[in-house]
């Protein structure tokens, strides 16, 4: 998400599950879709079948996704940067991109400063003692003249971003890919040449993707790589193109929307830090501003952040929210470092904490919903040991988790004694899905309101009441005994009609916002568009005064005064391309295909008159909602509205590990890095160092692992279900056939996988879809097991954590440990059949 | 049974035949002969019974044309059942059978000269040195156990049809069919020449005696050695 | 279930014909194309629950396969398989496997039940439970090994295409979870039309044996199958050239009949026999006379 937002301006799918039924080509790689998403797959499938497109499967292992692909190519896990910049190269020599596209939608002809440089496998302004970049060497050229951007049209400056591009990409040649990733030469070419047919106006092609690009320490720069060579072929904005992120559950989507992760806020706006003290100062520096602050033909639709802010405080603080206290401004929690929740396992298992600054004692308390970090975090005897450390504990759950049981834990994971651990755990039964309502926002950016199917069963409740008994007990103890920092406390406006189980319909109206007073059309004063109290119908209608609020500009519009409109049922198509405009709402303002007005040249003409995203009229943008003023007409802005310079990035300065993608090895590496032997992993990666942190070396772990998961489970939840435990009892590891020759290892018999961190063991699924790719010489193997067990649940259904063997290495830039690429050594367990 | 009186004879004194026949074979009571002991007799009717009920309980699965049968046993799903256990039960009654005619069913070089034709035709010209079963009768008596065989084995091939390869299975509804078709005739033509065909011969295997003409006539040989009548 | 509702067209062990056969309806089928299915098992899970049928207890033996074959009470079953194609390498192919709807069943003509298999005007094979008498014989007839034979209820089971469902006008539970399309449901003629556009597409996209699998040795089936190998339906668990077994045919149709004239013969030739030369008795009949009654 993070590289999407640096490349288009907004972190989510840029299409929609629907549209991919537009595409001519659909390449999924770093996604097992048809496993994963077997519901939206169906829309790749009517491409093929509808469109004859043609469905490219490139993955290390043959999936149920390569079995119903036209083209199948193998690359060993980790080098999927290798192989994207050399379809970049490709496309690029042979011309096979879309030289006008990239001409008027991307930064192509962007000249960049002097100070950018990539030398020796690191990109100019590195820091080896911290392991970072410094930013600034990255920057845009200022023209002399107009202090605004350097460009040329013509594209044919030297420090112009195609130019650095063709430059960067240039190693990446067809052999080279060969070299690294081990995809035959031939088999590289046949997928360059499939995806690069859609590099020009009449062909459109989409990428699809999921964890198996976000979990590795390189994760966003490899979504980047797919983001610019989409932006290279013209397909970004287009029906039937995109860079379609394949959300892994229901609604995380909607999670990462409302401030999923800690650096930000619902509607991606930033959390503040603690040296911004006052709202003044953190609007300075929070939004994103174009080059020397000049005027420019961008929208820029961040410069209406003061007004999505005021409103979010507003919403949070209600009318103890002035425009005298900064609207409560200085009662957000600010961050000073990494509150990621890597590094929260991280101080929670040394017990201290360098936040802030300062140190400061680990976490004691923890709360968890509706996660599993035992389960889903790599290296699980450090995520055991430092749940062990914590006083307290808050479970809320629908099943008995392994989070919540870490205290018997099974030995071979490594915790104390039970006898020694003095966590108290309370679990809270909590509703499943089905058992409340709700939205549902999915990959696509659809809200789509969900009805309760049935009651939770027994003492279980919603999580909204839990979490509300919660403050309020604890509200009540502020007010009679006090505490410190009092003021978020007692100052959170929590005007719900039953506040001990608030309605999520009211929740919702909140996120979308309404007018606190009458608001007046800033073009006529005298007219009023909105009374006080009326929901509003856009974030179009937020303002900075005080007089609007929303806990979620993004969202605004879903709740407006047509009602909620999460709960539409409408599947009329009038468009004909599955834009479904009626149904449920898709943010931002119920737009279908993001970047919209990047399907329509220069002068507002679609590239595909087949398949239009929007289409200038003469008066107005017609066809899907303009992601663009409706009535600006061609040329005045860019059709990246949310990034300052109004067009999408190929070169993006804003990633911490390179404004280019770059192929590193993953942390552990079976090879040196082909291109740098030096810098062989990414420098910017992050790891820990703690005793728990080990890693491992190729000569003890020579094989390399990945781990995944399965159409017929639901993460750690649905080992506790038994019809799906039906179809897949239990934990297997996958192993090539050769290699299970090797070891000695028969189908349906028990094997050990060990990496530096721990040992597990599982039936062996000894299978032709796995095998060997030869890495420049060197025969590299690579096998696989999937996740979905654990120590908690039905006994003949239990199976060893997958995360066990997975190393706490991060990307850079999200802290996503890297899961699908480490070092493992593999074992026939002997004495069993 | 112990006081039976023969209409017009004079009672004589000491067992009558009838008696005699509960537990002797092969001997002369006056007019008559014991040509089947009590023992046999059970056997050859607890035989004939179970073979009826499998026959009655199998036939309505065979053909929907007997169908009708079924509802002597309550219905088709019950024959299923009754069938199988029925015919372990005359595969079971089979094997006291065969210990007791085994020996008297072994073929000798006499049956060569058993003339099939000729004896269907009920002429005179038998051999006169049949003893006391002619060769059909061992024949039949072998084939009962050689069918029977067959039908049992398969049966329990088709008895448990999750166990076996459907290969086995084809071949055992074959073989089963066919078995129960040749059986079928052969209890036709055994039944026939058991009543209506041969008169007396019934009564031997009701009462267990037959008359001496009867003996005579059907199995001259017997006759001579069990009476000594050389006549 | 046998249903009121729809006609029937052919009973097993029927002595004469199921229907009026005056009821006409367009013969149904089931499409499923292999090369679009992703083996999600979706349609097993929704076969168990819309049916009602108990879990099977399972374990992992080295394959993404639920269970190694279909059982008494899982009539829904894709199978995966492995196999390298000269032209085209690896392919992990995955087929729904469930009863076929034979147009000619040979479960139905092995079946000796009255009316415990039978066949609706609109091609469904169907299981009266209660007028199956467990011999299992219709798993002998079937070319396809579908039928299961429920130890525990002496009871045949199979997929019944969800004759429940279908003669209210809803398609059957497999196709209705099914999430790509790979699964169709309608009447057969306009399927095969969708069927031949899609083997078309196969052929063109490199695929020159491509076939719509309706073998006709069994007068065609109930579900249609797309094979990208059309050449191969061995590499899919299908028969080749499917028929009812040649034992059962002859059972059926040779020994049936011939037993009927033997079983004839041999009371009518008793009969004729005691007319020409029955009875055989002693010649010298003055004991009979004083003798037994």
């Amino acid at each position: 998400m993070a590289s999407l937002a640096a490349t288009f301006g907004r972190g989510a799918m840029t299409n929609g599950w629907v549209d991919i039924k537009n595409a001519d080509v659909v390449l999924i790689m770093g996604s097992n879709a048809a496993e994963n998403h077997p519901c939206g797959f169906k829309w790749a499938i009517e491409a093929k079948k509808n469109r004859n497109a043609k469905l490219v499967s490139v993955d290390p292992r043959y999936t149920r996704t390569s079995a119903v692909s036209d083209l199948y190519a193998p690359l060993r896990p980790g080098t999927d940067i290798a192989f994207l910049n050399g379809i970049i190269r490709y496309a690029l020599t042979t011309g096979r991109f879309h030289e006008e596209y990239v001409r008027i939608h991307t930064n192509g002809p962007y000249v960049i400063n002097e100070k950018y440089d990539f030398k020796d496998g690191l990109f100019s302004g590195f820091d080896a003692s911290k392991g970072e970049y410094d930013k600034a060497a990255w920057q845009y050229e200022a023209d002399p003249k107009t202090n605004a951007y350097m460009v040329d049209m013509e594209m044919k400056h030297p420090r112009c971003v195609l130019q650095l591009m063709k430059k960067h990409v240039d190693r990446y040649t067809p052999e080279m890919v060969e070299r690294i990733c081990g995809t035959p030469k031939d088999q590289f070419l046949k997928v360059a040449d499939i995806v690069t047919s859609t590099g020009n106006a009449q062909k459109a092609g989409t990428i699809m993707y999921a964890l198996g690009w976000t979990q590795h320490s390189t994760g966003v720069q490899i979504i980047r790589a797919a983001a610019t060579l989409q932006l290279v072929l013209g397909n970004v904005g287009r029906p039937g193109g995109g860079v379609n992120a394949l959300r892994g559950h229901s609604n995380i989507q909607g999670a990462t929307d409302m401030a999923g992760t800690f650096e930000i806020l619902p509607g991606y706006l930033k959390t503040p830090a603690g040296s911004l003290a006052t709202l003044a100062e953190y609007l300075e520096k929070g939004p994103p501003t174009t080059l020397n602050k000049q005027a420019w033909t961008s929208m820029n639709y961040w410069s209406n952040y003061p007004k999505f802010m005021v409103s979010l405080l507003k919403a949070t603080w209600g009318a103890k929210a002035t425009k005298e206290n900064d609207w409560g401004y200085e009662w957000l929690p600010k961050v000073d470092g990494n509150y990621s929740w890597m590094y929260i396992f991280d101080d929670m298992y040394r017990g201290t904490s360098q936040r802030a600054g300062g140190t400061e004692p680990g976490p004691e308390g923890f709360i968890t919903f509706g996660m599993n970090p035992v389960g889903i975090g790599p290296n699980s005897s450090k995520m055991i040991n430092a749940l062990a450390k914590l006083k307290w504990m808050v479970v809320g759950e629908n099943y008995e988790i392994e989070t919540a049981t870490f205290w018997k834990a099974p030995k071979q994971y490594g915790g104390p004694e039970t006898s020694q651990i003095k966590t108290e755990v309370f679990q809270l039964p909590c509703s499943g899905f089905a058992e409340k309502d709700g939205t549902f926002t999915n990959s696509a950016r659809w809200m789509q309101w969900k009805w309760k199917a049935i009651d939770p069963p027994g003492l279980a409740k919603t999580d909204q009441e839990v979490l509300a008994r919660i403050l309020l007990a604890v509200r009540a103890l502020y007010q009679k005994e006090g505490g410190a920092n009092p003021e978020p406390v007692l100052n959170l406006d929590w005007s719900y009609t039953n506040p001990y189980a608030p309605d999520l319909g009211e929740a919702l109206k909140e996120i979308n916002g309404k007018a606190l007073a009458d608001i007046h059309d800033p073009k006529d004063p005298t007219k009023v568009i909105k009374k006080k109290g009326e929901q509003l119908d856009g974030f179009g209608q937020l303002m900075d005064d005080g007089s609007t609020m929303g806990g979620n500009w993004l969202h605004s519009g879903v709740y407006g005064s047509a009602g909620n409109l999460a709960a539409r049922r409408n599947n009329a198509d009038p468009l004909g391309l599955g834009m479904f405009h009626e149904w449920g709402y898709s943010w931002p303002a119920n737009r279908r295909i993001m970047y919209n007005r990047a399907s329509a040249d220069a002068n507002g003409k679609p590239w595909d008159p087949t398949r239009p995203g929007i289409v200038w009229n003469g008066e107005k943008w017609v066809g899907d909602v303009p992601d663009i003023k409706p009535d600006s007409p061609p040329g005045q802005f860019g059709a990246f509205i949310m990034n300052p310079e109004g067009v999408g990035r190929l070169y993006s300065p804003l990633l911490n590990d390179g404004p280019f993608a770059e192929h590193y090895e993953a942390i552990e590496a079976p090879v040196d890095n082909l291109l740098h032997p030096k810098v062989t992993s990414n420098p910017a990666s992050k790891k820990f160092s703690t005793n728990k942190d080990v890693y491992g070396g190729r000569d003890q772990f020579p094989i390399v692992a990945t781990t995944y998961r399965l159409t017929e489970h639901y993460h750690y939840w649905t080992h506790h279900t038994n019809i799906l435990n039906q179809l897949q009892p239990g934990f297997f590891i996958e192993i090539p056939e050769e290699l299970a020759k090797e070891k000695g290892i028969a189908n349906g018999s028990r094997a050990r996988v060990t990496s530096a961190r721990g040992a597990i063991e599982g039936v062996a699924m000894v299978t032709r879809r796995l095998y060997p790719l030869n890495i420049d010489g060197k025969r590299v193997w690579h096998i696989g097991f999937p996740l979905h067990w654990g120590y908690s649940g039905d006994p003949g259904h239990i199976g060893p954590l997958a995360n066990f063997l997975t190393p706490s290495a991060m990307d850079p830039n999200t802290w996503t440990p890297e899961f699908k690429t480490f070092l493992v050594k593999l074992e026939k367990v002997e004495g069993v059949a | 049974m112990s006081e039976l009186r023969i209409p017009g004879a004079t009672p004589v004194m000491g067992p009558t035949a009838i008696q005699v026949a509960r537990d002797r074979e092969d001997v002369v009571i006056g007019d008559e002969i014991v040509r089947h002991r009590l023992s046999s007799r059970v056997i050859h009717w607890v035989v004939a019974v179970f073979f009826f009920g499998t026959l009655l309980t199998g036939m309505p699965i065979w053909s929907p044309v007997f169908g009708w049968m079924a509802h002597l046993f309550g219905g088709l799903s019950v024959c299923r059942w009754l069938h199988a256990w029925l015919g372990v039960a005359f595969a079971a009654a089979t094997v006291p059978m065969m210990v007791i005619w085994a020996k008297d069913m072994l073929f000798d070089k006499n049956d060569r000269k058993f003339n099939i034709a000729e004896y269907l035709r009920f002429s005179d010209k038998e051999d006169p040195n049949v003893g006391k079963y002619n060769a059909g009768q061992k024949f039949f008596f072998w084939m009962v156990l050689a069918t029977g065989l067959v039908i049992l084995l398969t049966g329990i091939v088709l008895w448990w049809p999750t166990y076996f390869s459907q290969t086995l299975r084809s071949i055992s509804i074959l073989l089963h069919d066919l078995c129960f078709i040749g059986f079928f005739a052969a209890i036709v033509g055994h039944i026939y020449l058991g009543t209506a065909a041969e008169p007396g011969t019934f009564h031997s295997m009701t009462r267990g005696t037959v008359t001496r003409p009867w003996a005579r006539l059907h199995h001259p040989r017997w006759y001579r050695d069990v009476t000594g009548d050389r006549s | 279930m046998a249903l009121q509702g729809l006609e029937i067209r052919r009973s097993s062990a029927a002595l004469r014909g199921g229907g009026t056969g005056l009821r006409k309806m367009p013969t149904v089928a089931k499409y499923i194309d292999t090369s679009t299915c992703i083996g999600c098992k979706a349609c097993e899970v929704a076969c168990q629950e819309w049916n009602d049928l108990p879990l099977s207890k399972t374990e992992q033996t080295g394959s993404y396969q639920t269970q190694p074959t279909m059982s008494a009470n899982y009539w829904n079953l894709i199978q995966f398989r492995e196999v390298e194609a000269p032209e085209h390498g690896l392919s992990w192919l995955m087929r729904k496997d469930q009863c076929m709807h034979c147009d000619e069943p040979g479960c139905l003509e092995a079946c000796p039940a009255p009316g415990a298999i039978v066949q609706y005007v609109n091609g469904i094979v169907d299981v009266d439970p209660e007028r199956c008498i467990g011999c299992g014989l219709c798993e002998t007839g079937c070319p396809f090994d579908v039928p299961r034979y429920a130890v525990g209820t002496n009871k045949m089971a199979k997929c019944t295409l969800c004759v429940d469902r279908v003669s209210v006008g809803l398609e059957p539970a497999c196709i209705k979870a099914c999430p790509t399309g790979c699964l169709q449901f309608g009447d057969k003629a306009s399927l095969l039309q969708v069927a031949e556009h899609r083997v078309q597409q196969l052929k063109e996209g490199g695929f020159a044996q491509a076939a719509v699998y309706d073998p006709k040795g069994v007068g065609g089936t109930g579900v249609i199958t797309i094979l990208k190998f059309g050449d191969k339906p061995e590499w899919y668990g299908l028969p080749k050239d499917p028929t009812v077994p040649t034992t059962v045919s002859i059972w059926k149709r040779v020994i049936h009949p011939l037993g009927f004239v033997v079983m004839a013969a041999a009371i009518f030739g008793a009969i004729g026999h005691f007319m020409a030369f029955g009875p055989k008795k002693p010649k010298d009949i003055s004991r009979e006379t004083g003798g037994e009654v």
